[in-house]
């Protein structure tokens, strides 16, 4: 036990001791060693991660879930909360894959950002996220969830304006930290109705106590458990709070591989399997979560097929997957969320590895249309970038395969009407295919853009001056943007290591969860989700199971023959649909229109309403009528008084008789 | 028991008899030739007089007896009331000591006046029947108009006397067909005759009776300038000596509350409930009328004039209530406003001599910088008078709630409350010409009279139509008709040399320390007035010093004065 | 009445305006270092009183000073300890050690005076603070404003002396409306209990008045406590005043006076009128939320650095005036612990400002700044970590604060819980658009930008580090105020729970649990 506690806290001081260190003595570290530190920081904090593993593997089953107490943290009237831990299966597991992960991207950050004037400042940032990832997922109560929760915002902000001289930079990063904060607020309304009922902010204690507390489907039960939802949506990029995910691309790519793929945006899977018990209790919440993973999926896949930007089409990618997730959790399809979140943690951080790479390359454009055929240029990069792509499409025997088609057969199997969010789910799986070979097919086949071409004649290119492609304003290369030189992993052998690894691991991921054969993922969250009604009772019929991945095969394949078929065998194809269906096009490109929509609901009438207060308002009511109007009556008397005081004896004597008179009369009328 | 003669209990009348015999002396030595005599002896020999009045009075502390056939009382509360007039009139001897008045209108006479006044006062407060009032109010009047037309050369001085007087004479007139009136009702002059008849008839609503309350109640407010018989305050507190309106604004006002106490707290207590109303009625309309009055007036002097009938309103809530806490608020409220005004005033008389600004907001410009000494005792005056904490003055206003709350006249107190709200607008507008002001800035403060005069009203209180045009004009006036002022000054001195007593001047000291080392800044009317400054005046400075350690000190520690105010107010047996 | 002299309090008392006072007497070059000595030794006497304090006692005085002082008006000079003012003197003695290392190392014009009007206030707030007896209460809560009257209209800006003038007349009608009402309520609880008169607030607690009476006298404190805040609508004063308010004084005032208060709600209002607190629960909740969502639209449309604190500060006092009027403990706690730190994290940010001014030719306005991060990255992250605990990011100790706060809120009034947190995102909105619009970006040409100086990282510095300290220790200050805030909620919470329904008193169970 006291093993497993002390594993725990030095998982989560290692980065913390990075941050620090490289922020305090960043400046007399020589070259490159911030980079250095940081990431044996997080491999350091790897190690632990696996000595915990070991640990709590040596534990009885019912005793894997292990409390760490620190200190009081708010720990009055009432209110329970305490610096804690708690580590259990689940926990483990996402600790392995967010610290394994963040390794190897540090791994690949250290030549990747090797030139830019930031590296010092990026990898203490990039420390502190991985730190405070690792607090939301080893978190033993809401407060402490809550902590990380908007720690990883905080971090993901100053990632996203890294480059802060771009003002798309520092747009982007203030729009994910305001969504972000408004799924904080949902998770702490959230928080507010369960500690409501159970009187208690600890996991362990709420989910004991839930049976009693609520009824099913109590209001408050449901009311808490959408705040969470709401809290898990603006995190994990679902619709509608996922309009910052494509802004934060803004990014340098390691951190769009590493926090909007890898880790922090899935952290809303992770928070409905944490709390699982009381959305069993409340399958209306459930159901909720499950319809709205389904329904991002699909608008996601749909946007990501016509977007021409490469980060962003991985990002929309990014949360058509998560919609998988997220779906999946919620119809208590907890393994195979889970399992798919690992896989796609894997071939995500590979995908997007190798657009940075290309994005090297090509001197910071991430352009897609300006892309084409690097495929002999840079043939490492390339056969990352397809095993990646082969993985998301869901081709066996690559890991993605597994991992999806086990969501979408646990939600087939789980009642009517989650068939129909199923059949999305193999609808989205094609255009997965479609647009992530399209990306594939145009960076890499045709004829080789003049980029490749000089690569290929063994000169790396550089753009002499960079415009922001967004604001066309001229980049400053300062602290503005990846500094003058670039780098690609057919170069640097950190990248070439990094991305390897999470080849390997986006390739046989998938054979932990064969269905018939492995059960590995299962038996190990057991101790988790052993109180849960879903974990062992839901389970697909063998036809569905076998059906499931024959049709998702085929499926994949189908896509990548269809990308095939519009991008490589008739490039006009596509500018021909486009012509046809040019309303459509446009729907999808501008992205459904969400951005407008939110624009035009909430930012533009609240800034109408400052305007107001501050030009009316104050103006005429606060200063007008209420110090105005008291210091104008105050004056009126005072000129009367004035007016009064004349200076004629005639007029004080006048004055004197009335004084009298009124006397007078009042002392005769209380005679009377 | 009521022999021919009465028999006369020397003891307890010994103040009177110093004050009158003070005044004979005084008149007769400044008849002298010798210009020390006059300069010097006779301010001298006044203040003895003064300081021994003041030994009587507290030689006779607590021995509460009637005399005169019970015309008079010599009680704590006269005794009380007595030390403040004598404290008002020493500060007022020293402040005139090298003044314009005394000088033009002999010295002789000014101080003979003066004492007079003081003894015209003791008898008003001592009165216990409506002859001796009347003798008394007389008594103190009659050398008070005089003294407001010392400075002879100045018309607005000799204007105000004589507006003083008219009016004066008014108030007299009503006040003694009130008092007449209340004798035909009760057929008994003194007081403890007519409450027995209050108590035993039913005359408490006879119309008679209650008409004369209503003269009455005029009459004495003219002398405690309630509004609305406040209105010759503003005009005549301008128009006279500075010294004298100190004395006006502080004894004054203590007189006509000490007699409104004795009045209506012992002879009318019985119809407490029919007055008491009216008087809360006029206290509103005072603390109304009086505040906001003194909003923006650019003359100072007109500007305390006002706050003296705000503060009139504030003291006759005390009366209202008609309890012995009620007595005790007023007079303590009596003994801190004389500590605040005194130094306001003692300060306004050192920038009257310095520059040629005369009493005008602007003389105070850059008084922090320059002159420390002077720019604190202003300041905590002002706030004081503000009735800000750690002042007399808060404990004034606290006192004087306590008692209109306890008597249920809580909407009082909030009058109260508010107008001391809105005399916070005039006060710390002195205190920002004070301390924010640059020297040279001829800030709002001179906007303010031009502004008037456009309006077309006058601002001396020009008994003739022709008043208005000279309103734009005063500013030219006032320095016109100080140059002799000044010269006579000047020459006064030369003449005199040293000053016997004299103590240093460290409010000049550290004023010329601080224009060497600190400022290079004050411009020209400050430097004139430095220059000005030369003619020295430590006693004005100590007089303000002293009233200012006395408003902190009592801020800070009221419980002395308080138990003065509580002895001053266990005299009414009747009220409990 | 038995006297009991602990002279502790009365040497933290009035060591400041004693020092202060021999500042400004003593020659120019031993004078900032007395300024200074007069600023330390109190802080490191609230450091002591910290760690000796008696948190199991917290809900009764500790190191109690009660002697006559004057008997005829029934006022005691009587001061004390409890878990409601502990940290609030605490906070009061840093942010003046703060402000005079500030004033030390950039020294004004006429410094000894500064110095002393300083020293003054400091001894005014403390004493607001530390008064056990109403009267003694009014006197320092009045006293506070002299000083500062006088430091704006001195050292201020431009138009300094209209401002001084509006904030002293304009807070103090409120205040005198408040001394009124505190004699009545000394005189009428004297007729109620028939004991003789007392103003000392223990003793005032335990008469009950009638709700009528009650209600006028609640809303004379209300108003005088909402001005001072200030709380929308009565910040008519507050652009002005902050506009022309040298930033040393600035500091203190925002970070200090307006919660002085709150405090007051919680010492004096809540207790002594429990009954007038729960009819006028919803009005005052209301004007809480208001001034949250005021002061946040303003804050995020203005453009003065000034002036988005000074907005920003209103909306935190919103959040504050919940947790007070949620009358409940979690409330309590949370206001109290809410107004430490937002004195902690509002003074560095006026410093702040000072620096930002400096650097971009003087200018107080975001529209000229921008991109002073390239240059500073220390002054950026000091500032961020600043910011970050200003819009009271999860982590922070501001955050326990609103979350307790809410809780409180939550418990009796749902919907105006929810209504508050958009305030929460509007935060986030405002200070990272201040921020940016600051740090990042591209750099204007007027811009010369610096890093932090080591003279000002001194200033600056230590507070950050009790900001982080505080950060991962609320507890401290919680376990400390707990029996305080329940002893002053106390009242009130029981009348409210009587009004209710048996449903909140239910939901009110939990909050008894150890």
């Amino acid at each position: 036990m006291d093993a497993v506690r002390t594993c725990a806290w030095m998982v989560l001081l290692f980065p913390l001791a990075g941050t620090v260190v490289i922020a305090l003595l960043g400046r007399v570290l020589p070259g490159k060693a911030p980079g250095w530190v940081g990431t044996l920081a997080i491999a350091a904090s790897f190690a632990s991660a696996v000595a915990t593993l070991v640990n709590l593997q040596a534990l009885g089953e019912e005793e894997r879930q292990v409390r760490a107490v620190a200190w009081d943290y708010a720990n009055t009237v009432g209110v329970d909360a305490q610096l804690s831990l708690l580590v259990d299966p689940l926990s483990v597991l996402m600790i392995l894959v967010v610290t394994g992960v963040s390794t190897l991207i540090h791994l690949y950050s250290v030549s990747y950002m090797g030139s830019d004037r930031g590296y010092r400042r990026f990898f203490a940032f990039l420390n502190f996220f991985v730190f405070s990832m690792l607090l939301l997922v080893l978190a033993g109560n809401f407060l402490i969830l809550i902590v990380g929760w908007a720690f990883v915002g905080a971090a993901s902000y100053m990632l996203i304006s890294f480059w802060y001289r771009r003002t798309t930079a520092t747009g982007a990063g203030i729009k994910a930290f305001v969504i972000n904060v408004v799924g904080d607020v949902g998770l702490v309304i959230g928080t507010y109705f369960i500690f409501r009922g159970t009187g208690s902010l600890d996991f362990l204690i709420t989910f004991d106590a839930v049976e009693e507390a609520f009824a099913r489907n109590d209001g408050d039960l449901v009311a808490g458990c959408i705040g969470l939802l709401v809290g898990a949506f603006a995190k994990s990029a679902q619709v509608p709070l996922h309009t910052w995910l494509p802004d934060a691309m803004e990014g340098p790519t390691p951190v769009s591989a590493l926090i909007h793929a890898a880790t922090m945006v899935t952290a809303g899977v992770y928070l409905i399997a944490r709390m699982h018990p009381l959305f069993e209790r409340a399958p209306a919440a459930a159901d909720v979560g499950a319809i709205v993973g389904c329904v991002t999926l699909v608008i996601a896949a749909t946007i990501a097929v016509v977007q021409t930007d490469l980060k962003r089409v991985i990002a929309y990618s990014t949360m058509s997957q998560i919609g998988y997730m997220v779906m999946g959790v919620s119809a208590g399809a907890y393994a195979a969320g889970l399992f798919h979140l690992m896989t796609h943690a894997f071939f995500k951080a590979l995908l997007f590895m190798a657009a940075g790479s290309i994005i090297g390359a090509m001197a910071g454009s991430q352009d897609l249309d300006r892309m084409s055929g690097f495929r002999r240029a840079m043939p490492f990069t390339f056969g990352c970038f397809v095993i990646g792509g082969l993985a998301l499409a869901g081709v066996p025997p690559f890991s993605g395969f597994f991992s999806k088609d086990e969501i979408l057969t646990y939600v087939a199997a789980r009642d009517d009407w989650h068939v129909v969010l199923a059949i999305f789910g193999y609808l989205g799986a094609l255009l997965t295919a479609v647009y992530t070979f399209r990306m594939i097919f145009r960076a890499f086949l045709g004829e080789p853009s003049p980029e490749a071409r000089e690569l290929e004649g063994g000169h790396l290119h550089h753009a002499e001056v960079h415009t922001n492609p967004a604001t066309g304003e001229v980049e400053d290369s300062d602290v503005g943007f990846p500094g003058p030189e670039h780098h690609i992993a057919e170069r640097e052998g950190s990248m070439k290591i990094a991305m390897g690894m999470l080849a390997i691991g986006a390739t046989f991921a998938g054979f932990l969860q064969i269905p018939g054969v492995t059960h590995i993922l299962d038996t190990f969250l057991e101790p988790t989700f052993a109180d849960s009604i879903y974990f062992e009772e839901l389970k697909p019929s063998d036809t569905v199971t076998y059906g499931g991945l024959l049709l998702g095969a085929v499926l994949g394949l189908l896509g990548i023959a269809i990308a095939y078929a519009l991008w490589v065998r008739d490039p006009e194809a596509p500018g021909r649909i486009r012509q046809r269906l040019h309303g459509l096009h446009g729907f999808l490109y501008r992205k459904w229109f969400f951005d407008e929509l939110i624009d035009g609901v909430i930012v533009r009438p609240f800034a109408f309403f400052g305007r107001f207060a501050r030009g009316t308002f104050e103006r005429l009511v606060v200063n007008g009528l209420f110090v105005g109007g008291t210091t104008a009556s105050v004056r009126a008397g005072s000129s009367a008084v004035r007016a009064a005081q004349s200076g004629f004896l005639r007029y004080y004597a006048a004055l004197v008789l009335v004084g009298l008179a009124g006397l007078g009369f009042y002392f005769l009328v209380s005679a009377a | 028991m009521t022999p021919k003669a009465p028999n006369i209990d020397f003891a307890a009348i010994s103040p009177l008899i110093a004050l009158l015999t003070g005044a004979c002396v005084v008149l007769l030595l400044g008849l002298l030739r010798s210009r020390f005599a006059r300069t010097q002896l006779v301010p001298g020999l006044t203040i003895v007089t003064l300081g021994a009045t003041a030994g009587l009075a507290i030689w006779r502390w607590g021995e509460n007896t009637s005399v005169l056939s019970a015309s008079l009382r010599m009680d704590d509360l006269t005794l009380a009331l007595t030390l403040l007039f004598v404290a008002g009139a020493i500060a007022t001897v020293l402040l005139a000591w090298r003044g314009v008045a005394p000088r033009e209108a002999g010295h002789g006479e000014f101080y003979c006046l003066l004492l007079a006044t003081v003894l015209g006062m003791v008898v008003l407060v001592a009165a216990q029947n409506l002859v001796a009032v009347f003798i008394g109010y007389e008594l103190l009047s009659i050398p008070l108009y005089v003294l407001c037309a010392t400075e002879l050369r100045r018309e607005k001085s000799l204007e105000s006397g004589l507006k003083y007087l008219i009016i004066g004479s008014v108030g007299s007139a009503t006040l003694l067909y009130g008092l007449s009136f209340l004798y035909g009702a009760t057929g008994s002059t003194d007081f403890s005759g007519i409450a027995a008849a209050v108590r035993v008839s039913d005359v408490g609503d006879d119309v008679l009776f209650l008409t004369g309350i209503g003269l009455t109640v005029t009459g004495l407010a003219f002398k405690a300038s309630v509004a609305p018989f406040h209105q010759w305050t503003p005009d005549v507190y301008e128009g006279a000596p500075t010294p004298v309106t100190a004395f006006m604004a502080v004894a004054t006002k203590a007189a006509a509350f000490g007699v409104f106490l004795r009045l209506f707290d012992v002879a009318l207590i019985g119809t407490a409930s029919t007055w008491a109303p009216a008087l809360a009625v006029l206290a509103l309309i005072t603390i109304v009328v009086g505040n906001v009055g003194a909003l923006g007036q650019s003359s100072l002097k007109r500007m305390l004039a006002y706050s003296s009938v705000a503060q009139a309103g504030y003291m006759l809530a005390g009366v209202v209530v008609s309890t012995q806490l009620g007595v005790q608020a007023v007079v303590f409220y009596l003994a801190a406003y004389l500590l605040m005004n005194l130094a306001a005033f003692a300060v306004i008389v050192v920038r009257e001599r310095e520059t040629d600004l005369g009493d005008d907001m602007a003389a105070m410009h850059g008084l922090g910088a320059s002159r420390p000494w002077l720019a604190w005792p202003m300041t905590i005056a002002m706030l004081s008078l503000a009735g800000f904490p750690a002042t007399a003055g808060f404990f004034g206003k606290i006192n004087l709630i306590q008692a209109v709350v306890e008597n249920d006249y809580a909407w009082l107190a909030v009058a109260i409350v508010l107008g001391s709200a809105i005399s916070l607008a005039y006060y710390l507008r002195v205190i920002a010409a004070v301390w924010m002001r640059a020297p040279g800035e001829t800030g709002r403060a001179r906007a303010v009279p031009a502004r008037l005069a456009a309006s077309g009203r006058p601002l001396i209180a020009g008994g003739a139509p022709e008043a208005d045009e000279t309103g734009g004009s005063r500013a030219a006036g006032d320095r016109s008709d100080k140059e002799p002022g000044a010269h006579a000054a000047g020459e006064g001195r030369a003449a005199e040399g040293p000053e016997p007593g004299g103590l240093p001047d460290p409010g000049h000291a550290a004023a010329a320390g601080r224009t060497e080392a600190a400022d290079p800044g004050p411009a020209p009317a400050a430097s004139a007035g430095s220059a000005l400054g030369r003619l020295r005046q430590p006693e004005v400075v100590f007089v303000a010093l002293i009233c200012t350690v006395g408003t902190l000190f009592f801020g800070v520690y009221p419980s002395p004065l308080l138990d003065f105010a509580r002895d001053a107010g266990d005299a009414f047996t009747n009220l409990f | 009445m038995s006297s009991q002299l602990t002279v502790h309090l009365s040497i933290l008392l009035f060591w400041p305006v004693a020092f202060a006072t021999l500042g400004a007497l003593a020659p120019r070059r031993v004078a900032p270092v007395l300024a200074l000595i007069g600023a330390l030794i109190p802080l490191g006497y609230a450091v002591l009183l910290l760690i000796d304090f008696d948190a199991g006692r917290s809900g009764s005085l500790q190191y109690v000073t009660d002697a006559e002082w004057i008997p005829d008006l029934g006022v005691r000079y009587k001061l004390g300890i409890d878990g409601l003012n502990l940290w609030l003197i605490a906070l009061t003695t840093l942010l003046w050690a703060f402000s005079a290392v500030w004033v030390a190392l950039r020294p004004t014009e006429r410094p000894r005076l500064f110095a002393f009007h300083l020293g003054l206030a400091e001894t005014a707030v403390l004493g607001a603070f530390l008064a056990q007896d109403l009267l003694l209460f009014v006197l320092f809560f009045d006293l506070m404003l002299v000083p500062f009257y006088f430091l704006v209209g001195q050292w201020g800006g431009p138009a300094r002396v209209g401002a001084t003038i509006k904030m002293v007349i304009y807070t103090l009608v409120g205040s005198l409306l408040m001394l009124a009402a505190a004699v009545a309520t000394g005189v009428l609880a004297g007729e109620q209990s028939g004991s003789e008169l007392t103003f000392v607030m223990s003793d005032l607690v335990r008469t009950s008045l009638p709700e009528d009476t009650q209600r006028w006298l609640f809303v004379a404190f209300a108003l005088a406590f909402l001005i001072k805040m200030p709380a929308f609508p009565f910040h008519g004063w507050m652009p002005d005043a902050y506009r022309n308010m040298p930033l040393p004084v600035l500091a203190v005032f925002s970070a200090v006076l307006s919660k002085v208060a709150a405090y007051g709600f919680l010492r004096i209002v809540l207790p002594i009128f429990p009954d007038a607190s729960v009819d006028f629960q919803t009005v005052l909740l209301i004007v809480g939320l208001v001034s949250i969502v005021y002061g946040s639209a303003m804050a995020f449309t203005t453009t003065e650095v000034r002036l988005i604190l000074g907005y920003s500060s209103i909306a935190q006092l919103g959040f504050i005036v919940l947790g007070i009027f949620a009358l409940r403990p979690e409330g309590g706690q949370g206001a109290i612990l809410q107004m430490v730190n937002h004195g902690l994290v509002v003074a560095p940010l006026f410093f702040i400002v000072a620096l930002l001014s400096e650097r971009s030719a003087g200018s107080e306005s975001i529209r000229d700044m921008g991109g002073l991060a390239t240059r500073g990255p220390v002054l950026a992250s000091l500032f961020l970590i600043i910011a970050l605990a200003t819009l009271a990011i999860p982590g922070s100790a501001n955050f326990a604060g609103e979350f307790l706060i809410l809780l409180g809120v939550f418990q009796t009034k749902l919907v105006i819980a929810v209504i508050a947190f958009t305030g929460v995102a509007l935060a986030s909105v405002y200070m990272l658009r201040a921020y940016i619009r600051t740090m990042h970006n591209r750099t204007p040409t007027n811009v010369a930008s610096s890093d932090l100086s080591v003279r000002d990282g001194v200033v600056l510095v230590p507070v950050v580090l009790v900001i982080l300290a505080f950060a991962l220790y609320p507890q401290a200050a919680l376990s400390d105020g707990e029996g305080g805030v329940k002893a002053a909620v106390r009242s009130a919470q029981a009348v409210s729970e009587g009004k209710q329904n048996p449903a909140t008193a239910a939901s009110a169970a939990p909050e008894v649990t150890p």
